[in-house]
């Protein structure tokens, strides 16, 4: 466990060493704009967060399971129905807790560690206050340090509910997600079947199965959920009451028997090292972009000065790329267009997805109606809807998720195209290159890398991480309120019959315009929603290449400049120029070569 | 004991019946309604449902005091089975459209092992397993398969069984009904559900009671557990949801119920010797159960033995047997085992089913019987026909105790409101927490005649003024006047005295 943590903290810190070199050279040669990009870079490689959902039915012990993960009693374990809202636990240098209040942007209201359990604990609603919608807590643990999140889903509800459902959508921006089931029976159908949903929206899952001390057939029951569910997830078997003893205890024989050290080594190993190992190869990326813009203006002054004949070529080609440089800017470039274009359609195409979902939902609920008495089982029919409503806007929202990807990839490309045949040219008169070979099949991959993953980035950032835990939050509150029932109460007789049936009529008609209303409520929340996330995915893309674009702007320009004013230099300062250039050039080219190395050895 | 119920309830019902067997004799509903007859004399039909793995069999084994149902750690119950007593030990299997067939069966470690004599448990519609045994002769106990078990076919069995829809069908097969939940789930609300019937009441919490089984894994074996049931099963027996599907809930740590039933004197035993052992090595060695199996060889156990001790006790079991055995005066296993039961909830439990199910078994077994017959008519009216409806559906709204019942199920739908405590002493009245006179007045068992005359009068007189005051809802009205007629009822038997005891 400790070689694991070292390894993930020692990528990053390897990376940012990098940084700061190439933070030195960006000063050097004032380009602050690259500067500023890198500054950014190497605060997200130490901000960004690395979410370890934490899902099941509820009282399997997810909260324990945390718990004992960290050390600490943090999550309330209780013996009803726990938890209800999410709890994050993140690191930090000290230990403090904050409550979130509903709200934009959510009031942050600081707590001591022993209220935590106060405010979690499903309360009876009407308690006055705004209700809470999550819990964010700082633990100075070593394996939080790496930037790791552990998230506690509220359990309420069941896997059948909307909850659930909730709890799915926050998978969707987990890096991986623990499925937590405990030793008392088999996996159930709806366990397996959730499993599976989980697994669509995030590849990393594993299922630990808890309370191994307390159910002497854990083995069995272990052998056969490995049977249910065959290759496909991995099972640890855990107790989380023996860990937290060993913790207490530093009892080592202990915390072997409690069956953590697996599941630390996935948290820590699997989840913890491969983010960063990805956080390590972009921001190697950005490092290598930065330098090669860089580079281009000494390339080109070295070019003219070392072939004086061929100045004006140089010159007319740069001036060349530069108009093209030029036209990356600004609502015309091509790049800019497909981004307009595609989220005008992607915003028409997922309400209509929304719409069309909804009017299923209406048709289904009203054939449900008519078959029962919403007398007694209404509560039963405001469960179902809004746990299919849940399910009908996750999947409307993962339409628009795998869609705005597909954009992003396609605005990518189209920028790439036009920017990597500008920066191709910058390179072209460069005599230099052969001695940078050795690095270059990988650097064109950086560079087409960077721009793609930058997409993913700006996408992850749009989506605000639990948006969908809020926006289901916010349906659930929508609730169906009552309906009359009428009196019905207490005669029995046949000549009651007819008025039975005709209040019966009369309560199902009820019972439909109540859903029409809630469904027009779904349709105007989850609308404005995802046309909300569309519009920062927009202008979160438009944002960062556009940046993109002036920096390249920048960089051609001062290759120009510098081709220029080389053409004037007299052939006394030539030799003395050369040899700077080139020492400059091949300090440059280091940085981008441990750039690369960075990101070959951790790709 | 005295009995509110009119006498003439199973009479009146027992002579609807004779005369739509008169109306239908000859058809092909007519040996149905022999059979609904037939069991107006049989014991009280109380199914044991729940989901897969819920601990049913353990909870009936428990209930019989032997173990005769098959338990294990995977599914076991494949097949609905009958658990009736009888003069001699037969196991049959009936199968639709053909006559019951007898099959082999073996009882080696406890459990009986029916031979299905190479027949799939789809097959099957049922098994009834005769026992003579002393606890069946008032009850007879229907074990059901898991509802929402990874076989399908296996859970549609319970359904069939349980929910019978309303009144397009035949009535419901069992008259009471043991839900036993692990915790509740929004599937198991549906399963409730599942209970409805139409003309009686609607949703029903007249016939079924909520079991939280497995209790101890409640508080993951910690010893505090049944307390912490305790508090769940009370505030899950204030739900809305709930109430208005099973009367109360009640926890049980099923495992430990069913061993405190069959305690041996060598369990016993081999107790006492882990409760020698220091409060600390106890403590050691019930940390895990993987702990029991390996350390501690001094302890003189085989791992034969103490694997056979965590299959009967649970982690659970074996931290409260050796607690119990250590601090208290048990010196026998007969003591323990009473100990054990109290403790297991079990005696709680039996003490629920009497009150709620046992002491208006006539009402649960009328009821039943006239929503059979007044689906036939209903669904397959013969010459004749209508006059039987007519004389069943004059039962069902006339005779008080459905009255009571109608209220009962109102009360729980939240159709009828008020104050907290009103409609808590409604409820009472009603025979909502047993039809026993001292606990509909709230007192205690030991009550003088003296002391429940003056508290029926008092609450006959506190709910005549309630439901002649205008602040009084027309609902609460109507209600109140049922539990107006309940009291006088009570002061009839009491004061009369030939009804009573």
């Amino acid at each position: 466990m400790t070689t694991s943590e070292t390894a993930a903290t020692g990528v990053l810190e390897r990376t940012a060493q990098l940084v700061d070199h190439a933070l030195r050279a960006c000063e050097a040669y004032q380009r602050a704009d690259l500067a500023a990009r890198l500054r950014h870079a190497r605060r997200r490689l130490y901000a960004t967060d690395v979410h370890v959902v934490v899902v099941g039915e509820f009282k399997k012990g997810k909260s324990s399971l945390v718990n004992a993960l960290v050390g600490t009693d943090l999550c309330p374990v209780a013996d009803g129905p726990a938890t209800a809202v999410p709890t994050q636990v993140r690191y930090g240098e000290q230990v403090a807790a904050v409550l979130l209040r509903e709200g934009e942007p959510p009031a942050r209201e600081p707590i001591a560690l022993e209220d935590i359990r106060g405010h979690v604990v499903e309360t009876d609603a009407g308690s006055g206050s705004t209700p809470p919608r999550a819990i964010e807590v700082s633990l100075p643990r070593r394996l939080l340090a790496g930037g790791l999140v552990l998230v506690d889903t509220p359990g309420v509800g069941g896997l059948n509910s909307a909850h659930a459902t909730a709890s799915l959508a926050a998978t969707s921006m987990a890096d991986a997600v623990v499925f937590v089931t405990d030793a008392s029976q088999e996996l159930t159908r709806t366990e397996v079947d959730f499993l599976y949903q989980v697994r669509e929206m995030c590849p990393t899952v594993i299922c630990v199965m808890t309370k191994t001390d307390f159910y002497p057939a854990w083995r069995k029951v272990r052998d056969l959920n490995q049977r249910h569910v065959g290759t496909d997830f991995p099972i640890m078997a855990v107790s989380s009451t023996l860990r937290s003893r060993a913790v207490a205890a530093g009892d080592k024989d202990l915390n072997r028997e409690s069956g953590f050290g697996d599941l630390v080594a996935f948290v820590a190993d699997r989840v913890g090292v491969s983010a960063a190992k990805r956080l390590a190869t972009e921001c190697a990326a950005d490092v290598a972009n930065a330098m090669d813009q860089i580079s281009a203006q000494f390339r080109a002054e070295r070019a003219t000065l070392a072939d004086p004949d061929a100045a004006q070529r140089i010159v007319d080609d740069l001036a060349a790329t530069r108009a093209q440089t030029e036209a990356l800017r600004g609502a015309a470039a091509r790049w800019s267009q497909t981004l307009n274009d595609g989220v005008l359609d992607l915003t028409a195409d997922v309400d209509h997805d929304l719409r069309s979902r909804i009017r299923q939902v209406v048709e289904d609920s009203d054939d449900m109606i008519a078959d029962i008495d919403p007398a007694d089982s209404w509560d039963s029919v405001e469960t179902w809807l809004q746990s299919r409503v849940a399910a009908e806007a996750l999947a409307n929202y993962t339409m628009l998720r795998d869609r705005a990807e597909e954009l992003s990839w396609e605005v990518a490309d189209h920028f790439r195209k036009a920017s990597g045949a500008a920066l191709e040219q910058l390179a072209v008169h460069d005599p230099s290159r052969l001695a940078a070979q050795a690095g270059e099949h990988k650097d064109l991959d950086l560079s087409k890398m960077k721009v793609g993953k930058q997409a993913m980035v700006a996408l992850k950032n749009a989506y605000t991480g639990g948006l969908m835990f809020t926006m289901l939050g916010s349906l659930l509150g929508l609730g169906l309120g009552p309906i009359g029932l009428g009196i019905g109460l207490i005669m029995g007789h046949k000549g009651l019959r007819d008025e039975k049936k005709r209040q019966l009529q009369n309560r199902r008609n009820q019972a439909k315009n109540s859903v029409r209303r809630y469904c027009d409520e779904v349709n105007f929340v989850v609308g404005k929603d995802s046309r909300d996330t569309l519009r920062r995915i927009q202008r979160q893309l438009r944002d960062h290449y556009a940046a993109l674009a002036e920096e390249l702007n920048k960089s051609t320009a001062e290759a120009l400049k510098a081709a220029t004013d080389a053409a004037k230099t007299t052939k006394t300062n030539r030799a003395a120029r050369l040899r700077d250039l080139d020492a400059e050039l091949a300090r440059l080219a280091k940085v981008r070569q441990l750039a690369g190395v960075i990101a070959e050895g951790t790709a | 004991m005295t009995r509110p119920i009119p006498a003439n309830l199973l009479d009146r019902t027992r002579a609807a019946l004779n005369r739509a067997i008169g109306v239908y004799r000859g058809t092909a509903d007519e040996p149905q309604l022999v059979a609904i007859r037939d069991r107006l004399d049989e014991p009280l039909r109380v199914a044991i449902a729940g989901r897969a793995k819920a601990g049913k069999s353990t909870l009936l084994n428990a209930l019989v005091g032997e173990r005769l149902a098959p338990t294990d750690t995977g599914e076991c119950t494949r097949v609905v089975t009958w658990y009736a007593d009888g003069h001699t030990y037969r196991v049959t299997a009936h199968v639709a459209d053909q006559p019951p067939v007898q099959l082999r069966f073996s009882r080696d470690d406890g459990a009986i092992e029916i031979d299905l004599a190479g027949r799939a448990p789809e097959e099957i519609d049922h098994l009834t397993v005769i026992w003579p045994s002393q606890a069946l002769r008032t009850t007879t106990l229907v074990d059901t398969p898991g509802i929402g078990s990874l076989t399908d076919r296996v859970s549609r069995r319970s359904w069939e069984l349980l929910a019978a829809d309303g009144a397009e069908e035949e009535a419901m097969p069992t008259d009471a009904v043991l839900y036993l939940m692990r915790h509740v789930h929004a599937s198991d609300m549906e399963f409730l559900k599942a209970f409805r019937d139409s003309e009686v009441s609607r949703p029903n919490p007249i016939n079924a009671v909520g079991v939280l089984s497995r209790a101890d894994e409640i508080g993951v074996g910690r010893i505090d557990s049944m307390a912490s049931a305790q508090r769940i099963a009370s505030h899950l027996t204030l739900d809305p949801r709930m109430r208005r599907m099973v009367q109360t809930v009640v926890p049980v740590a099923g495992l430990l119920a069913e061993t405190a039933a069959t305690l041996t004197e060598a369990e016993m035993e081999r107790l006492r010797r882990i409760a020698k052992l220091a409060p600390r090595d106890v403590e050691a060695l019930l940390l895990s159960t993987d702990r029991f199996r390996e350390s501690m060889p001094e302890l003189g156990l085989t791992r034969i033995e103490r694997d056979v001790l965590l299959a009967r006790f649970g982690l659970f079991g074996l931290r409260l047997a050796a607690a119990i055995v250590r601090q208290r005066v048990v010196r026998t296993a007969g003591e323990l085992a009473r100990e054990l039961s109290e403790r297991s909830g079990l005696v709680e439990l039996r003490a629920v089913l009497g009150s709620l199910f046992f002491e208006r078994r006539d009402v649960l077994k009328s009821r039943s019987a006239l929503l059979a017959i007044d689906a036939l008519t209903r669904t397959r009216p013969a010459p004749g026909s209508e006059a039987t409806a007519a004389e069943v559906e004059e039962i069902l709204a006339g005779a008080h105790p459905f009255s009571e019942l109608r209220v009962l199920t109102s009360v729980r739908a939240g159709w009828v409101t008020g104050k907290p405590a009103v409609i808590d002493d409604l409820e009472r009245l009603i025979g909502g927490q047993g039809v026993a006179p001292h606990v509909r007045v709230g007192l205690e068992p030991d009550a003088s005649p003296q002391e429940l005359t003056s508290a029926v009068h008092a609450a006959l007189e506190r709910w005549q003024i309630r439901c002649e005051s205008p602040m009084t809802s027309r609902e609460m009205a109507i209600a109140g006047r049922i539990a107006v007629r309940s009291c006088e009822g009570m002061l009839a038997a009491l004061t009369g005295g030939g009804r009573g005891e």
